[in-house]
């Protein structure tokens, strides 16, 4: 392991000073002189063809600056993901800012900006709008029907996309088998519930050029879609960097509709223009997809896999937006890559339907695969009484393998063994007893899930962006700013990112700062998504924190005459291994900041052309491999027998992370992921009208979530670190698979307790009641 | 129609003109530019709008601001004296309970009141006193790791 002094450390984060007084930087807070209100009037109707707009009355209401009607709005289709190329093929081009026909409740029609967001809301009431009611359907199966309304004019049967991958002789892989296990599992839509709702200030000057503040995960995303749904070169859009923003998990990976929306508004009063979403609006922005999974699997009476084969089908909602990408995701790292298997398939379908279009969310397409998965695998070892660890890691990859994604990149550090063994001892699996032997109305049981193979970023995908850059710049103090794209949504980019610029050049943490950005300063990045950051971007900051070294050693290395061999940088000092003098960095900077003559405390002294210039550091780069990550998480529950309630008792996470970049930091990821993957397994669950497609749970008294009171057990993680050799001071990824194994877990760990297993996603007390056979 | 209301904002008096729909909440982002008090929800579901009226911690988006006369308010701007931060906010982030952060005023204000009254407070009586305030990004954990040491070093 790399011999490190910041790196490694718990680090405070340096903007938690700010958010515990108040926390300005976050984009709700963006206020612009002259600036107005926009609010969107949303359609009732799930799916309807807007006949007539008579919005005479909205325009004539004082304090209305501008009305925007779909005949005002550039017929543009796109794509609003933000990760991919606005027109790549794996995408689907469907959406329009606003068009003649909405295909869920709740798809904008009209917008109004005004002096205040009261008087927006008022005109908004005397917009007429006359629809034409259309048939809809809300369920994929439904959608699939002969005879169903058809969505979009070019999706036949209202598949979007339906991919198939395939490896080896799935029909001779199910002949070899000694048994063959069927199941569909099903999972529901959920929200990621980020605490700052999706907002955004556009400011259009004269020219038509916008500037753009917004509570999002990627800068260069919301440029180039932006720019392409109005139908501008994206030099015409320059988007603002926030300070940090209030949480995203996914769910702000995409234009909304607000930022368009803004934009035409602010170009027509050629006035900033606000648009803050409410808590309804963000419940039915984005969601993760439900997909249900349809898996069957054969295997040899050891428990070597011979054949899996998956269906599982994605209800996209309204537009595919990330339903295209999510299926793929899930279909490869949810299912068919998690395990070694000779003969796999898998087919995928994203279905149309006339619900609320989904979005990203930690794990993307994930959950959905794990669930099933590792479900399925609990069954099969409780049919054939194997061990649950032992076939895991009969049918796992193993390190030194060929990625089973990308057989270009390798397996170099892949620790699953050392999770699943670590975790069982701590939790003490053995004393695992049969499952629903236990007395008496309340029952205990152990359980765990895997997540064998992940991402640190989207290196090897063909159509993601996973380029990276960070500019760096030292000041006359010996500091250094850090500008780069990379948006913290809470999870600790900033803190990471400095630490890693903090130890290749020798400061403190607290001497690095993460400064100003925006797409016309600084360089690409790919957004903060796909538990990549600290691998991606980290290399990046790496990168340009060893070009700023290298400058602060040439000008050392003339100062003290001596080689630039000679030279290391520690301690916020140039030292020579030769001599044992050293410089501070300040010394360093302030010598190539001077004048030709300097002027110091000992009097002028002069310097030379070579040692001029502003010591800055830049990178643009692609990370060299996409290292897998491995978790396996143990969870004890007892369940009420009577009640059906499920109580979490203890938790043990074991991740197999690379080097830890920040412990403290590292541990608040698995608290936190642990809690929405226990909502996600337990109670959430985004509820609609069946009759018309209304949203019923928009709002947090009947969106239930985790409290502090459900989450009363403990959390224990366990890092389990290794040298990744490709990764900055060998770190490699966390986030998104500690959202990912609780719904299994705690599916198996219900099953161990009470003998019942539960297929379908959230296990409510009332489907363990009726399992029991009690309701 | 608007209504003048006379109330003390962290330890200053305010005369504030206010419209019978506009709730505490309002008032201080916009009109007192008090923005450390958040909205998260507007319907009293989500706890980062918590500030306090006359020492009780109440969800400001439903406080209307005309039911105020007389009442002293504090936010969490009131809470630090200058740079000298309250032992709950230090705590905080000592104990690692900040991520994305838009929460955390809210539950500083909450937790405030659980500490005022001076008395002991275990793990569970801290979990309950901040059950009325979400949070997304920490599982809770850390939180009240950060209360119980601001509460044991009374």
């Amino acid at each position: 392991m790399t011999n490190t002094t910041v790196v490694g450390q718990s680090i405070l984060r340096p903007d938690a000073w700010e958010k515990v007084r108040g926390g300005k930087g976050f984009p709700v807070n963006v206020s612009l002189p002259g600036m107005l209100h926009g609010k969107l009037l949303r359609s009732p109707y799930a799916h309807a063809r807007i006949v007539k707009i008579d919005a005479s009355a909205a325009e004539a209401l004082p304090g209305v600056k501008a009305v925007l009607l779909p005949r005002d709005v550039p017929q543009i289709r796109f794509c609003p993901v933000f990760f991919v190329p606005t027109l790549a093929p794996s995408m689907i081009q469907d959406m329009l800012v606003m068009g003649e026909t909405v295909r869920y409740a709740g798809q904008p029609v009209a917008a109004v900006a005004a002096t205040s967001w009261k008087i927006a809301e008022q005109a908004l009431e005397l917009i007429e709008v006359e629809y034409e009611e259309l048939p809809a359907v809300f369920t994929a199966d439904a959608a699939m029907r002969e005879g169903a309304p058809r969505l979009h004019a070019d999706a036949e049967g209202n598949i979007a996309k339906n991919p198939i991958f395939e490896f080896g002789d799935l029909e001779a892989g199910f002949a070899e088998a000694d048994h063959i296990f069927e199941g569909t599992y099903k999972t529901q839509r959920v929200h990621t519930c980020y605490m700052e709702p999706r907002v955004c200030v556009v400011d259009s000057d004269a020219d038509g050029r916008l500037t753009v503040y917004s509570s999002m995960q990627h800068l260069f995303g919301l440029r180039e879609k932006l720019a392409f749904a109005l139908g501008l070169p994206e030099s015409m859009v320059n988007v603002i960097k926030p300070p940090y923003i209030g949480g995203g998990f996914g769910g702000k990976l995409d234009i909304g509709y607000i930022e368009p929306i803004a934009a035409l508004l602010s170009m027509k009063t050629q006035r900033p223009v606000r648009i803050e979403q409410t808590r309804y609006e963000d419940f039915i922005t984005t969601t993760r997809n439900p997909i249900e999974v349809y898996l069957k699997t054969g295997v040899k009476s050891d428990g070597t896999f011979t054949a899996r084969y998956a269906r599982s089908t994605l209800d996209c909602g309204a537009h595919a937006t990330h339903g295209a990408e999510v299926i793929m995701v899930h279909g490869m790292f949810g299912i068919l890559l998690t395990y070694r298997c000779p003969n796999r398939t898998w087919e995928g379908r994203v279905v149309y339907t006339n619900n609320m279009i989904g979005g990203g969310y930690r794990g993307y397409g994930s959950p959905q695969g794990a669930f099933a998965v590792e479900s399925q695998i609990d069954e099969i070892c409780e049919a054939l009484k194997l061990d649950p660890i032992e076939f895991r890691l009969k049918n796992a990859h193993q390190q030194g393998d060929p990625h089973p994604f990308n057989p270009g990149f390798t397996l170099s550090t892949y620790r699953f063994e050392d999770c699943l063994r670590q975790g069982a001892e701590r939790i003490n699996f053995s004393r695992r007893g049969k499952a629903g032997s236990g007395d008496g109305v309340l029952k205990r049981g152990i359980g765990f899930g895997c997540q064998p193979v992940w991402v640190s970023g989207c290196m090897g995908f063909p159509d993601i962006y996973e380029h990276s850059g960070a500019i760096i710049k030292l000041n006359p103090d010996g500091t250094a700013n850090l500008s780069s794209a990379t948006v913290d949504m809470g999870s600790g980019q900033i803190t990471t990112l400095c630490q890693i610029a903090a130890e290749e050049l020798g400061l403190q943490a607290d001497q690095v700062r993460m400064t100003y950005a925006d797409t016309e300063t600084v360089p690409f990045d790919a957004p903060s998504h796909a538990s990549r950051v600290t691998y991606s971007s980290g290399t990046a900051v790496k990168a340009a924190a060893a070009n700023v070294k290298k400058r602060v050693l040439e000008v050392a290395a003339i100062m003290l005459d001596e080689s630039t061999e000679q030279l290391e940088v520690r301690d916020g000092h140039v030292h020579s291994k030769g001599s044992g003098r050293k410089l501070s960095i300040a010394e360093v900077v302030q010598r190539a900041e001077s004048p030709f003559v300097q002027m110091t405390a000992e009097g002028p002294k002069p310097t030379t052309i070579a040692e001029k210039g502003t010591i800055i550091g830049l990178s643009s780069l692609a990370p060299p491999s996409n290292p897998s990550p491995s978790t396996v998480e143990f969870v004890e529950v007892e369940v009420d027998t009577e009640t059906g309630q499920v109580k979490v008792l203890r938790v043990v996470f074991a991740h197999d992370i690379g080097k830890v970049i920040n412990p403290a930091g590292a541990e608040g990821q698995v608290e936190g992921g642990f809690q929405q993957g226990m909502g996600y397994a337990l109670m959430e669950n985004i509820l609609f009208d069946q009759e018309t497609g209304a949203c019923l749970t928009s709002d947090f008294l009947d969106y239930k979530m985790p409290t502090a009171v459900e989450m009363q057990f403990p959390i224990e993680s366990i890092f389990i670190e290794s040298d990744e050799p490709t990764g900055p001071f060998g770190a490699k990824s966390l986030s998104e698979p500690c959202v990912t194994v609780p719904a299994p877990a705690i599916a198996n760990a219900i099953y161990n307790a009470v003998g019942v297993r539960i297929r379908e996603l959230p296990i409510t007390p009332e489907k363990i009641l009726a399992a029991l056979g009690k309701l | 129609m608007s209504k003048l209301v006379t109330f003390e904002i962290n330890g200053q008096q305010h005369e504030i003109a206010v419209e019978p729909y506009e709730t505490l909440l309002w008032v201080l982002r916009k009109q007192s530019h008090l923005k450390g008090t958040k909205r998260g929800c507007d319907s009293g579901g989500c706890g980062c709008c918590t500030v306090h009226v006359d020492g009780k911690a109440v969800y400001s988006c439903m406080t209307f601001a005309n039911s105020l006369e007389g009442c002293k308010v504090t936010t969490i701007e009131g809470l630090s004296q200058g740079s000298e931060l309250d032992p709950l906010q230090t705590a905080f982030v000592e104990e690692g309970a900040v991520q994305c952060g838009y929460c955390t005023c809210g539950i500083i204000m909450t937790a405030k009141e659980l500490l005022a009254s001076g008395q002991a407070l275990d793990e569970e009586q801290i979990r309950h006193g901040i059950a009325g305030n979400l949070c997304r990004c920490t599982g809770y954990t850390k939180i009240v790791k950060a209360i119980k040491k601001a509460a044991d070093s009374r």
